[in-house]
């Protein structure tokens, strides 16, 4: 059904000669059709502030000595911790996969005499160093490199 | 083959602000044919039916950008769209986000001024005399922004934009588009002015990337991608200005 | 009216497109190690003893990257969670929230140094 979008939206700046209806919302918005897509991109954002402050936590009981770290990582072994985390891990590969898909039409098609890779290769490249150094990374974590 | 026709139930939305407190919905039943475009339909209804009706529309192909309104919720130019994708009820709406003249007629004189304030015009930092004769642009150089200056102003994007429908100063997709095509113009040495209005009252960075304006342009201008396009650039001109106060352009 | 943060917006987004880009390359191994790897039993808990951890944590690459995955993760959320205000009809306090949501990110990351230090 039709809802009232800002009473301001498109409002010229001076006032027509004839009253007009307030402007709608479009039907679909925010839950309905692509929007959904994008309310959850914009969702995410609660997800990384949390994430973040959740790796100030571990971080600083990693400098506050062994017993705050082994607390952290027994409190880690929750279910409502877990089910979190993977809820999480979806929500930022969401993020990735949508952000990274439009990444390439959002670069200029010239800065000074630079110009960018063909969107293709922009692509590749964004997937190939997000799969190279989360498997670093991962490989670091778990103890496979730098043992 | 056969030209049988069917019939199908338009719901529109109507608006008198001489009678109506509120927008209010009124059905019509009327015979289509199969090739109609949905244009067809509510120009059958004001001609056979209800003479009240009030819509925009010219050209019927798609170049002039009059006839935009929302049709199943979808904001669609009326004269592109078969009606025979849609089924037995089409409902029919004024575009989303503006104000309502009457009936299917938005208020677009806000649309105008938005796509004024990015000052859609070649600049010159000094005048070029006649006898210099024209400035040459290679098809390279065209390519460059050509996409950009396909848009022909339905305000569809306007329409599907949820940070129009939020944030009334926010410039919008085709008033940004436009604004990007001329700093991407070869021949124009504007793009400093234009990016500190890109930063001002409107800002290009209210906008969220929701794309739908992209997703709904008929003409594949893609005014998603000009404004992220013009995001980053204002925001180097920027940091560059934070370095390098005015004067620091070539 | 002129939004108090109009002049801030360039740095805000550029913090806000490396949260996007960085953030989650760097979230991912985090959520896949630290998130579910060590709490479910997959990957040994000594991979991330109290020893191993702080000895990669004090290297500076260590402490960059828990700069990192702090910081930009935080600059990317508080931005969003501006949007999502604004896009359930928050417009008219905007000018009121996004300063503290900024704040929020802000002493985050002034924390977030502060942490990485003191490993």
């Amino acid at each position: 059904m039709s809802r009232d979008a800002n009473p301001h939206a498109m409002a010229p700046s001076k006032p027509g000669r004839t009253r007009t209806a307030p402007p709608q919302l479009p039907d679909r918005f925010p839950f309905g059709g692509r929007y959904l897509a994008y309310t959850l991109f914009d969702l995410t954002g609660i997800l990384y502030v949390l994430l973040g402050l959740m790796v100030l936590c571990a971080t600083w009981a990693l400098g506050s000595g062994a017993a705050s770290w082994s607390s952290l990582l027994e409190r880690h072994r929750s279910v409502v911790y877990i089910a979190f985390h993977a809820v999480a891990l979806i929500g930022v590969i969401f993020v990735g996969v949508r952000f990274f898909g439009f990444f390439p039409k959002a670069q200029p098609p010239r800065v000074g005499p630079l110009k960018p890779p063909p969107g293709p290769v922009i692509l590749a490249a964004l997937y190939a160093v997000w799969i190279g150094v989360a498997a670093l990374l991962c490989g670091v974590l778990a103890g496979g490199i730098l043992r | 083959m056969s030209d049988a026709l069917q019939k199908k139930t338009f719901v529109i939305t109507r608006f008198d602000p001489d009678q109506d407190d509120a927008p209010r919905k009124q059905s019509y039943e009327i015979p289509v044919r199969s090739d109609w475009k949905v244009l067809d339909a509510l120009n059958f209804i004001k001609d056979e039916v209800d003479a009240t009706l009030s819509h925009r529309w010219s050209c019927r192909m798609a170049v002039c950008g009059s006839c935009g309104m929302m049709v199943n919720g979808e904001p669609r130019l009326t004269c592109k769209e078969p009606l025979d994708q849609y089924g037995s009820t089409v409902a029919i709406a004024p575009l989303a986000n503006f104000p309502v003249v009457r009936d299917l007629v938005v208020e677009a004189e806000a649309f105008m001024e938005k796509l004024t304030h990015v000052k859609p015009w070649i600049i010159r930092a000094k005048e070029r005399a006649v006898e210099e004769g024209p400035l040459r642009q290679s098809p390279a150089e065209l390519e460059e922004f050509k996409q950009f200056s396909m848009c022909i102003n339905c305000m569809l994007c306007y329409a599907a934009c949820p940070v129009v429908a939020n944030e009334p100063e926010f410039l919008g997709p085709a008033a940004i588009a436009l604004g990007h095509r001329y700093n991407l113009d070869s021949r124009d040495e504007g793009a400093a002015e234009r990016n500190e209005l890109f930063r001002g009252e409107g800002t290009v960075f209210s906008c969220s990337f929701a794309n739908e304006c992209s997703e709904v342009c008929p003409k594949h201008v893609d005014p998603a991608a000009a404004v992220n396009q013009a995001k980053f650039n204002a925001a180097i001109d920027w940091a560059t200005r934070l370095v390098l106060p005015r004067g620091g352009d070539e | 009216m002129k939004h108090p943060l109009l002049k801030l917006e360039p740095l805000i987004w550029l913090l806000f497109g490396q949260g996007i880009l960085l953030g989650t390359i760097l979230l991912t191994p985090w959520l896949l190690v630290m998130g579910l790897g060590i709490p479910l039993g997959i990957v040994p808990a000594d991979a991330l003893s109290y020893e191993r951890a702080h000895l990669l944590a004090s290297h500076l690459v260590g402490r960059l990257v828990l700069l990192g995955l702090i910081v930009l993760p935080l600059w990317k959320g508080v931005h969003h969670m501006r949007h999502t205000f604004i896009d359930f009809g928050g417009a008219k306090r905007d000018a009121l929230v996004a300063p503290l949501l900024y704040l929020l990110a802000a002493l985050g990351s002034l924390l977030a140094l502060v942490a990485v230090v003191r490993i």
